[in-house]
């Protein structure tokens, strides 16, 4: 088994209890390496004083008039 | 005249008002196609035509003593099975949820049934609203009513083919992650996925609380904007409802969108976009520029981040509401579900609140960019022609089947990242007879304008009148207004 996704697994049985419910769940828990890829692509990009409660806010800023 | 399930919802409305036509009827009309094409579609979950004739008798009545009558009275219709009725069934498309009978009404059902309309059952979806297809485990997958192999789009699958079918004259759908506007693609109908915080969630099954959004599937972008009017707006038992007011988005639509600035994105969107499909689209924008609107070719700012963020949000918060079924229930779930919900819980916290606080400061540049050049943005709602259901069926399929099963959703959901109004309208048909849906974006709160250009485009065109030949095949009657 790929190592990666091994660890995948171990990690979702400890801190979740769940376990892998088929192999269609394996293979999208291995894509997971696009998603780390993506955000290493974006690293460097999130403010220091960004947060999550900007984004209603912005909604209204941006909104039209 | 027209038959009375051919009417459009705001036609159907106007003909109990103006007493061309009695809600009776008009429950009469839907169901005759109902009982003729459903057996075909597999559109419902359940019905209740005795509630249903009981809600028109009382319509009527109101009607014979000149009562108030609101603006949707006697209308009979249906909605995804996962808006709450206290003490009615709510399956949420699942097997676990199969006898859930909730003890609140959603605000969004209150409100139509203050402006009249009453529920005659609940609709097919996707199972918890989790694919884009319309596929489901337990009460069989939605079909086509263009053609019945193919895919009906979802996750409000049932809510895009019984409005395209003629047995529903409007039905309220949701949108995460294109769930509205892919249906009404896939199924030849108009449907909007409002502004994020625009309209109340409250009584409505979650699945990503960042990124749900009530929304209506009709005929046209004029039975759109009725409902939208009607239930937009703040609700105190929804404390992220936007406090903003709400204009009569049906007043909008005068069809002059002369000046109005469309922008045709020229990265990401059209991707791998097959030929039928962009052609149908620059045939939409000659439409839209033919009532004078300026058609401008842009580059979109900022999508990587929005592809890279755009996921994570509503595959940690699925997965998180889902824990303890996932661990006690999970052959419960079809395949495609439980599948793509297992990989959420290794995502760390860390990108999660990343994703999240990244999405005000990513909008506010969006916007600042793009909405300073254009007005709105028009891209394919589904870049490629229609899949079958075969072709993107995990539970059966073959490993690597999943990629084109997400590719379904690839030009909706960065929009709801963003949090942008967005409208997919019918502009034409693939070769194999299914429809292909115009997608028209704007900047936060423009609902009245997606609609307007909407709105302006099927004055000029006749695709969201093309009748789905499924209903002359099977000899589904009708009747004519009086």
């Amino acid at each position: 088994m790929d190592t990666f996704l091994a660890e995948i697994e171990q990690t979702i049985a400890r801190w979740h209890g769940i376990e892998a419910p088929n192999d269609p769940a394996r293979r999208m828990a291995a894509d997971l390496v696009a998603t780390i890829r993506a955000f290493e692509a974006q690293r460097g990009t999130l403010a220091f004083e960004d947060e999550p409660a900007s984004f209603e806010a912005a909604l209204l800023e941006t909104r039209e008039a | 005249m027209p038959e009375l399930a051919d009417l459009t919802l705001v036609e159907a409305a106007d003909a109990v008002r103006l007493g061309q036509a009695s809600s009776m009827e008009l429950l009469d009309a839907v169901w005759a196609n109902l009982e003729a094409v459903n057996p075909h579609l597999n559109a419902t979950i359940w019905l209740d035509r005795e509630g249903a004739e009981q809600a028109a008798r009382q319509a009527d009545q109101a009607v014979r003593e000149k009562a108030w009558l609101g603006p949707l009275h006697g209308v009979p219709l249906a909605h995804k099975d996962m808006y709450y009725q206290a003490g009615k069934l709510s399956t949420c498309g699942s097997v676990i949820r199969q006898d859930y009978r909730p003890t609140i009404t959603a605000t969004v059902i209150d409100k139509l049934t203050e402006a009249g309309a009453y529920t005659f059952g609940g609709l097919n979806m996707a199972e918890f609203a989790q694919n884009p297809t319309g596929h489901n485990k337990t009460f069989g997958d939605c079909h086509n009513p263009w053609n019945p192999p193919y895919i009906t789009g979802g996750s409000s699958s049932g809510s895009g083919a019984s409005v395209a079918a003629r047995f529903n004259y409007a039905a309220l759908g949701s949108d995460t992650g294109g769930s509205i506007r892919l249906p009404a693609a896939a199924c030849g109908v108009t449907g909007i996925k409002p502004t994020q915080t625009r309209v109340s969630r409250y009584g409505v099954m979650p699945l990503s609380f960042s990124c749900d959004n009530v929304g209506p599937l009709c005929r046209t972008a004029r039975d759109c904007a009725r409902i939208m009017t009607l239930i937009a707006g703040r609700d105190p038992r929804d404390p992220t409802s936007a406090h903003l007011p709400v204009p009569d988005y049906e007043a909008a639509l005068d069809g002059d969108i002369r000046g109005l600035r469309v922008g045709v994105p020229t990265n990401y969107f059209l991707d791998d976009a097959d030929a039928p499909v962009v052609q149908a689209m620059e045939q939409a924008l000659e439409v839209l520029a033919a009532r004078g609107a300026v058609i401008q070719r842009i580059a979109l700012p900022l999508l990587d981040a929005v592809a890279a963020c755009v996921s994570i949000i509503s595959r940690v918060e699925g997965a998180t509401i889902h824990a303890q079924w996932m661990r006690t229930r999970a052959a419960d779930y079809g395949v495609h579900i439980s599948s793509r919900m297992y990989p959420g819980y290794a995502i760390p916290a860390t990108y999660y609140v990343e994703a999240l606080s990244r999405r005000g400061p990513i909008l506010k540049a969006f916007a600042r960019d793009v909405f300073a050049r254009v007005d709105v943005l028009v891209t394919p709602t589904i870049r490629t022609c229609l899949p079958t259901l075969a072709e993107t069926d995990i539970d059966h399929g073959p490993p690597g089947i999943e990629h084109k099963f997400l590719a379904v959703s690839a030009n909706t959901r960065p929009f709801n990242y963003l949090g942008l109004p967005a409208v997919s309208a019918p502009c034409g048909f693939d070769p194999n007879g299914c429809p292909i849906g115009l997608q028209i974006a704007g900047r936060p709160f423009a609902e009245a304008r997606v609609l307007q250009a909407a709105d302006a485009y099927q004055r000029d065109t006749a695709w969201h009148n093309r009748r789905p030949p499924v209903l002359d095949a099977v000899g589904a009657m009708g009747v004519t207004v009086a």
